[in-house]
Parts: structure tokens; sequence; C-alpha cells
């Protein structure tokens, strides 16, 4: 189905790198010196316990939240998001659990939302003009390199199926990200079915050369997709795992804290 | 890769459909009035009744575009017709009662109606006050203001420039005020914006998902002071349609026209909870209520019943609607 992944030398650069992370909210510690790595072309699946700090992590990475010290890096320059627009200008997107996806407009509208292409010439900026049939035609090209399967861009988002909705939102960040893909959740509201259909889109997005952070609770998803996991416990990383040396239960204890990472045998873990 | 496609196994989506029920409705009650009207009453059916229909509805029907692009995002403003009212007084008293050239006193007109429409916005951006709330209490606000800014007078005498748009020219023999024409051009461009321009579909958007909007980076409130503005001057071209028509400046005009404007929206397909709609449909939903208004009184039906009937499709417009959107 998908291409092999052929894991890069531990040598090659990082796409994204964070160090030593503190986030505090009053006595709330959220992020407690959180480390993250994020190589080319893989799947990082981020999971944690409710309550372990991922999604302070994964705000932090999409520029959501600012921390209050420690550093990040893109492509090895350092950066420091003000907001999740700020991160999406450095070709950072972000995929959110609540589909942000406006129902009752095209899939091409809502693939180009915010970003639409204009019509060419003064006239076009000037009044903003669309150029509908070349955003028509771009949707079409890209959902069809995704291999997705739609008749019509065209068609309103909210005639589509679950799966296919988050699909889209799905397709309009791989189109535009430049660096990373994360996600939040994307297969938390799917069916079996429908669940399969993104994780075989989140693939294909990695295949095109983008990284993906996934952030999810579905280990048998996590394990289907992931090349890579990193475990988060009480505010930072615990661990690093090799989901084709580890079990699913071991990934579990490690997550909660049963087994001390420094338990695991080397090989489980993931360079 | 020559397996199908995953997506394939999801539910054929319905591509070609008829035009909603939504839509549809409303034609057909429109069609059904004229052929009624028309049978009941030979003065009914002539381009001279069209024309007057139009002229009728002319100043509703500006107002009602301003009243769908607040309705798109989700928003409302019950003080529509009071603020156009304040800006006829605004017209009239400055070109009368100053002197002030009379062009000026139409742009003075302009920026009132636009400074509610902006103030509005701000209420409802800064201090998060909801529109139904915030333009109620406009409401109150600016009705008091009319009434001690024209010190309760109808203000009259008015310089030719105020009364130019209810001037008319013909075609075929069948006089047209030139206001009717502005109506018609005003629907025009406000289809292409919504339509053909960024902004339009961000409109769209805010309504739809807001949550979604805010994360593609649209700017939300920059967009909500931006139409409740432009509403705010549509508001003003309205008072100058009325001013002509009228031929005075009048403090008690425009009172239920927060609710009228409401009904041309809703009839003519557009949500009220943002996000869907059609302008077009807002001018055919005026073109509703201004034939079975006029089609009513040429067959001598009582006025009491012209609200009943209205009050009637109001109903039948939304619940069908609701139906359509269920079976969907």
């Amino acid at each position: 189905m998908t291409a092999p992944y052929n894991p890069p030398a531990p040598a090659a650069p990082l796409v994204m790198e964070a160090r030593n992370l503190v986030k505090k909210y009053g006595s709330v510690i959220a992020m407690n010196g959180a480390d993250f790595e994020l190589r080319p072309g893989e799947i990082l699946a981020v999971i944690g316990d409710n309550g372990a700090g991922k999604s302070s992590l994964i705000k932090a990475l999409s520029g959501a939240t600012i921390p209050d010290s420690g550093e990040m890096f893109l492509d090895g320059q350092q950066i420091a998001f003000r907001s999740p627009i700020d991160a999406r200008r450095n070709g950072i997107e972000t995929v959110y659990q609540d589909l942000a996806v406006a129902p009752a407009m095209t899939i091409a509208e809502n693939l180009f939302l915010g970003r639409e292409i204009l019509k060419p010439g003064p006239l076009g900026r000037l009044f903003r003009l669309l150029d509908k049939k070349k955003m028509h035609d771009e949707a079409t090209r890209h959902m069809q390199g995704l291999q997705f399967a739609i008749k019509s861009m065209r068609q309103p988002v909210e005639t589509l199926s679950g799966g296919q909705r988050q699909g889209v939102a799905v397709a309009r960040s791989a189109a535009f990200a430049r660096h990373v893909v994360i996600m939040d959740e994307p297969t938390a509201a799917l069916g079996v079915r429908e669940g399969n259909m993104v994780l075989d889109l989140i693939r294909k997005v990695r295949d095109s050369g983008l990284p993906v952070i996934l952030i999810s609770h579905n280990m048998p998803h996590v394990f289907e997709v992931a090349d890579r996991i990193h475990v988060h416990r009480m505010g930072k990383r615990a661990a690093i795992l090799d989901p084709k040396r580890i079990s699913m239960a071991d990934t579990v204890s490690v997550m909660t804290g049963a087994i001390r990472p420094e338990d695991l045998s080397a090989d489980m873990l993931a360079g | 890769m020559t397996q199908p496609a995953p997506a394939s196994t999801a539910p054929p989506p319905r591509r070609f459909q008829l035009p909603s029920l939504s839509t549809l409705g409303p034609l057909i009650a429109l069609l059904i009035a004229v052929i009624v009207f028309s049978s009941q009453s030979p003065r009914f059916f002539s381009g001279t009744n069209f024309s007057l229909i139009l002229q009728q509805i002319s100043y509703t029907a500006v107002l009602a575009i301003g009243q769908t692009l607040i309705i798109l995002i989700a928003g409302i403003d019950l003080s529509i017709g009071i603020v156009m009212a304040l800006g006829g007084l605004v017209m009239a008293k400055l070109a009368t009662q100053s002197g002030l050239n009379p062009l000026l006193a139409i742009g003075a007109g302009f920026l009132t109606t636009m400074f509610f429409g902006f103030l509005n916005s701000q209420i409802i951006t800064r201090l998060r006050v909801p529109p139904f709330i915030a333009t109620l209490g406009m409401l109150g606000i600016v009705t008091a203001l009319n009434q001690t800014y024209s010190g309760s007078q109808t203000l009259s005498n008015l310089p030719p420039a105020l009364t130019a748009l209810g001037n008319t020219f013909k075609i075929g023999g069948t006089a047209i005020t030139y206001g009717t024409v502005l109506m018609l051009v005003l629907y025009l461009i406000a289809w292409f914006v919504l339509s053909e321009t960024a902004p339009g579909r961000h409109v769209y958007a805010v309504g739809n998902n807001p949550e979604a909007a805010r994360l593609s980076g649209i700017p939300i409130n920059r967009l909500t002071v931006t139409v409740y503005t432009v509403a705010g001057l549509l508001y003003g071209i309205a008072a100058l349609i009325l001013v002509a028509r009228t031929g005075v400046g009048d403090p008690n005009a425009g009172q239920t026209d927060n609710l009228d404007s409401i009904t041309a929206v809703v009839l003519g397909g557009t949500s009220l909870f943002g996000g869907r709609g059609n302008v077009l449909g807002t001018l055919l939903g005026a073109i509703i209520v201004g034939v079975f208004r006029n089609g009513l009184q040429l067959i001598g039906i009582a006025s009491v019943y012209q609200s009943l009937i209205t009050g009637i499709l109001i109903i039948a417009a939304v619940a069908l609607d609701q139906v359509s959107r269920r079976k969907g």
C-alpha cells in the first residue's frame, strides 16, 4: 500500500526540536522541562495519559500557547511563535480535533479558506476577486494526489461523511504545510472504516515528504501508522519507543508509569 | 497503488439536486400569488403596477441587503429602520434648517447611519454583547434620539437633490423611479461581492463556523465591524430612497422595518443561524411581501389580513426549510 519507511540516519537534521520547555498555570505545572524531536519524513505519535501535559506541548509547537521558558527549533533555526497564525506562516499546519471546516461551504472553498487564490492583475487584487476555476482545479489535483475520491470539489462539506470531512481537513493542512503537519486526534470521532481511511491519508502525507505529529489516544491506530512514539508523562518526555519492537501493553505501562523507561530493554527505545 | 481510494466506500454524495425547498417554495408562492391576483384584479398584472410594487418595497429591500449581510455572519440588527429614519432626518434637517449644501447633507446622513452601524459592531465585538441585545438597546436609544433631534416634527420643503431618486424615467410607457434602479443595482453588487470575492466568502465562513474561520486566519472582529458599517451605509441609502419617495424627513419612519427586513431575509431562504443564504433570495422575499400587500389591497381585502398572510408565509418558509434540511 504505502512505501516502506526508511528511517533516516540519526544524524539527519531534525525538522523540529524543543528543549526544556516549561509552562506553568499558577501552581499547575503543565510542562516541566519537556523535550521534543521530530525527524524528516516520519510519523511521530505523541501519547500520554490525560493531564500528562501533551496538549500543552502540542499547543506550544503549534503556536497556541507561549512557553514560559525553553527553546524551539525549526530546521535548526530557533523559533518563537506568538500565535497559531505565526506557526502557520512558518509552514506548520495543524488539524484540529473539532473539524475546523465550514460545513455549508464547498470542498474547494474549505481547502482555500483564508488563503483564496485571487484573479491575476490589479483588479483582482483590488477587489479581491476569486479565481474560482484555479481553486477548483488545484483542489481537484491535490485531492487526486492524495487519492481522495470525491466526485466534485463543488459539494458542500456537510454532504460528506465524517471521515471524508476529516479527510478534507487533513488534505487542507497537507496542501499548505511546508514543514510539519500536526494532527490532534484525527480519528477520534470516526468509525473503523473511516478511521482507516484517515490513517491511509496520514501515511500519504508522510510519503509526500511531510513529517506528521500525530496525537492520539487510539493505541491500535498509533501502532498502525507511527514510526516512533513519543511518550509524555508528568509534563515531560518519558521515552521515545519503537512500535516495531515494543508491545502495546508495555507502551501503555510506560505511559501510566507502571514501567519505568529505564527498565525497558534498550532495543525497545527508538534511537 | 492500484487500489481504489478508500473514500469511495462512503455514501455517494448527492450532486445533482433540485434547488432546495427553501428557494423553490417562495418562488412557487410568488407565482401562485401573481396568478391569483391577476385573475381577481384587472389592474394587478401591468407594468405600471409592478413598477409601483418595486417602488413601494425599494427602501425596505435596500435595508434588507444590510440585514442579509448581518444575518449571514450570524448577527441581527433590530435598530435598522430607526437608524435609517435618523439618517433621513439628518439629511432633511441639515438641508433645510441649517441650509447646508444638499449633497453634503446627504453625505452627513450616510455618515450618521454608518456611525451607528459601526457603534453596534463595537458593542458586539468589544463589549461582547450579543447582537440581538446590542441592537435592541440601540433601537431604544435612536428612537429617543429621532424624537428629540426632530422635535417630533416632520421636516418638509426638501431641496430637489434629496428627492431626485423619486424621479422617474420611462421604459415602454412604464415609469420607473431611479430609487428602484438603485435598489436593483445594489442587489447585484451585493450578490457579486458575496459570491465572487474573498471577503464575501469570509462572511459565509464566519457565520458557518466561526472557530474554523478564526483558525483559517480570518479576522472575525474586523469582518464584523466592516459588515455592520457597510450595512449602515445601506441604511443611509435606504433613507435617501425613502425621503425621495415621501418628500419628508419623518421621525416616525422605519418603526416596523426591523421585522420587515428580517421577513424578507427569511422568506428568501437565508438561515437566521448564519452562514447560509443568498442575497438575491432576500430580493425575492421583499418582492413577495410587496406583491401580497399590493395584490390584497387591489382585490379589496382589509389590511389586517396582509399581516396575517405575511405571518403565515414566514412560518411556512422556515418550516419548509427545516423539513428540507432534515431530509438532507
